[in-house]
């Protein structure tokens, strides 16, 4: 009787294990639904905005260059022009026609996403990835560095919480956290790059370098990327330190705290182990919300220091009213981010065991 | 309400508001009386400080400190008509997500979701290159437009909870209608929360404002803090000894961008007493 209900006891822990198994497949393969669809609305809006918006792009584009060369505008050769431009892109076409074309080239067509009117016959797509390590480098580098400098020191502080040092650190990073990250760029540039010239606050690599594996060259890219990470650093840290100072000083108010100090763990092994594990959580949270963000942040970042990212070729693009191209890093931006959240987001059962039971 | 946050973030921000309103025709009369500083080539462009000019001139010919003090009304405006409009939009929303039950909360909440995570710089930017004449309002509405997914985000779950509360059965028991309760019952003890997410929204809107202006594609032109750091920086003000002309600007911005802060970590804790309590009383 009695080896018959152990059995039964571990029978049932092992289907209660099995179906929290279960369980984190299925909330991974929905988390990857609403990611799929998520991409696919995204796109859609995308598409559908840009070719209501009033203002047709062919037109801009040739008013722009013919100004730009200073000639009349000939009305009758531009209608030719557009009509054979308008050919080649396939805008002649009804918007619902155009939209499942435009869908089957993105997704049937490997991410073709046409050629790029100005640079024609260039694909987009390939000036978009000639960019996109810079944005992704600087990007998930300086967020990874500002989360873990951020969630080490405000834990500190929350820890900290009565002593002086931990006041003036509030104060400090709420002052930063609410700078915008481009005007820390712009004091970098100005201080750090022009005035005192402690670092290089302009371009990829020096001038006179050309990209390859030498020492030399690898030095001067890493010395280029301080200044454009530190702006980006030190705001997002700061709200990270922040965020999980609050963490920390709700979770030390926490019963379980106090028994296992009374239970005579050490303060280190309470901090490490009881504390910050679970103030950890909300703040890998915070990291997917910071995403979308920071990404527009460094896209101002880019343009200040005048990097080749992402941000910069929109920029040159949107000077060019090349729609295009416009279009493909809009698409390619949105990507990125939700690809970047839905990492987070499954990673986050790994964590939390609470997440991996309930979800 | 003795919350000092609240006190003195709202005083901060009267001390701006009254420049906005009054700087500019107060420094004309008092300055320069009779002339004309904010107009373009009335001096030599890029003069430096001086007692005629305290921050210098800058390089269309107008007096920097004029530019500056007229410069604070239109971002602040930017700023309250994006947020009044994204606060807006997000209330209506996350109040109809949170109250609605069942399939229709479930696509609510993913459609929230999604539009919260889609970067919206790019499709400003995008959206800056159609338009071809910006005025202020235009800018506001459409700044407005795009931030709407973060307030209804936050306010869905608020309504979520308060839904469930035994006073709203009450009120639905004694037959008021789902009007009634959400803007007798529901809304109410949600206001110094909307006033938050407004404060948040306020501060999102100028931020992206004087971002766009910053990387030359805002609404050129507009006479915003923005603008003048953007054409400060474009003209290395700062290598020419005007730093006045950069630093105000961003301080001002800076400055607001503080009280409201402190208003909305006040309001947080209006609508929320226990994080005063685990802030301060352990």
């Amino acid at each position: 009787m009695a080896t018959d209900s152990a059995t039964r006891a571990i029978k049932t822990d092992e289907n209660r294990d099995a179906a929290g198994r279960r369980e984190i497949y299925l909330y991974a393969l929905r988390r990857f639904g609403v990611y799929l669809f998520t991409l696919w609305a995204a796109i859609t809006v995308a598409f559908f905005i840009f070719r209501l918006v009033p203002g047709d792009p062919m037109n801009i584009l040739l008013g722009n260059l013919t100004r730009a060369e200073g000639r009349q505008r000939d009305k009758a050769a531009e209608e030719a022009i557009i009509a054979q431009y308008r050919q080649i892109f396939g805008m002649d076409d009804p918007l619902p026609i155009q939209y499942l074309n435009y869908l089957r080239k993105a997704v049937l067509g490997g991410l073709d996403l046409g050629p790029s009117f100005v640079e024609y016959p260039a694909q987009t797509k390939d000036l978009v990835f000639r960019r996109m390590p810079w944005t992704i480098g600087i990007f998930t580098t300086s967020v990874l560095l500002a989360w873990i400098a951020g969630t080490g020191l405000g834990a500190l502080i929350g820890w900290l919480q009565r002593s002086r040092l931990s006041r003036l650190a509030v104060v400090l990073s709420t002052l930063l956290q609410i700078t915008p990250v481009y005007l820390v760029a712009l004091a970098l540039i100005i201080y750090v790059g022009y005035s005192w010239r402690l670092l290089p606050a302009g371009g990829p690599y020096a001038r006179h370098l050309q990209p390859a594996w030498t020492w030399e060259f690898i030095s001067s890219l890493l010395t280029h990327a301080i200044l454009p990470m530190l702006s980006n650093i030190i705001v997002i840290g700061a709200g990270f330190t922040l965020g999980m100072r609050a963490l920390m000083i709700s979770v030390l108010g926490e019963d379980y705290l106090t028994f296992a100090r009374a239970k005579g763990l050490s303060p280190f092994t309470v901090l490490k182990d009881y504390a910050f594990r679970n103030a950890l959580i909300p703040q890998v949270t915070a990291l997917a919300i910071i995403v979308g963000a920071t990404l527009n942040g460094t896209f101002i970042i880019e343009v200040l220091f005048q990097l080749p990212g992402l941000g910069t070729l929109f920029v040159q693009a949107m000077g060019l009213r090349d729609f295009n191209t416009m279009q493909a890093v809009v698409l390619f931006s949105i990507f990125a981010v939700l690809t970047l959240t839905l990492i987070v987001d499954l990673a986050l059962p790994l964590l939390d065991p609470r997440v991996r039971r309930t979800a | 309400m003795r919350n000092s946050g609240i006190i003195i973030g709202s005083i901060m921000l009267a001390i701006i508001v009254l420049v906005a309103l009054f700087g500019p025709a107060l420094v004309n009369q008092l300055i320069f009386p009779g002339e004309r500083p904010g107009m373009r080539g009335s001096y030599r462009p890029y003069q430096l400080d001086s007692a005629q000019h305290p921050i210098g001139t800058d390089g269309d010919g107008r007096d920097g400190l004029m530019v500056f003090v007229s410069s604070i009304g239109p971002s602040l405006q930017i700023g309250v008509i994006a947020g009044a409009t994204s606060t807006f939009l997000g209330v209506v929303i996350g109040f109809l997500a949170g109250y609605a039950r069942g399939r229709l909360d479930t696509l609510s909440r993913i459609l929230i979701d999604m539009v919260l995570v889609i970067p919206t710089l790019p499709l400003l930017l995008m959206l800056a290159a159609y338009i071809e004449r910006w005025d202020l309002y235009k800018l506001a509405l459409i700044l407005g437009v795009f931030g709407w997914s973060f307030v209804a985000r936050v306010i869905r779950p608020q309504v979520q909870s308060l839904r469930e509360r035994s006073y709203v059965d009450l009120a639905v028991l004694s037959g008021e209608n789902p009007l009634e309760i959400i803007f007798l019952e529901l809304l109410p003890p949600l206001l110094p929360y909307i006033g938050y997410v407004f404060s948040l929204s306020i501060v999102g809107s100028m931020l992206a404002e004087a971002g766009l202006q910053i990387i030359g594609l805002g609404a050129g032109g507009l006479p915003t803090l923005g603008f003048m750091i953007a054409k400060g920086f474009r003209e290395s003000v700062i290598a020419i000894g005007l730093v006045g002309q950069m630093l105000l600007p961003a301080g001002a911005l800076i400055y607001v961008f503080l009280a409201l802060n402190l208003i909305n970590t006040g309001l947080d804790e209006v609508f929320n007493p226990r994080l005063k309590t685990t802030v301060e009383g352990k």
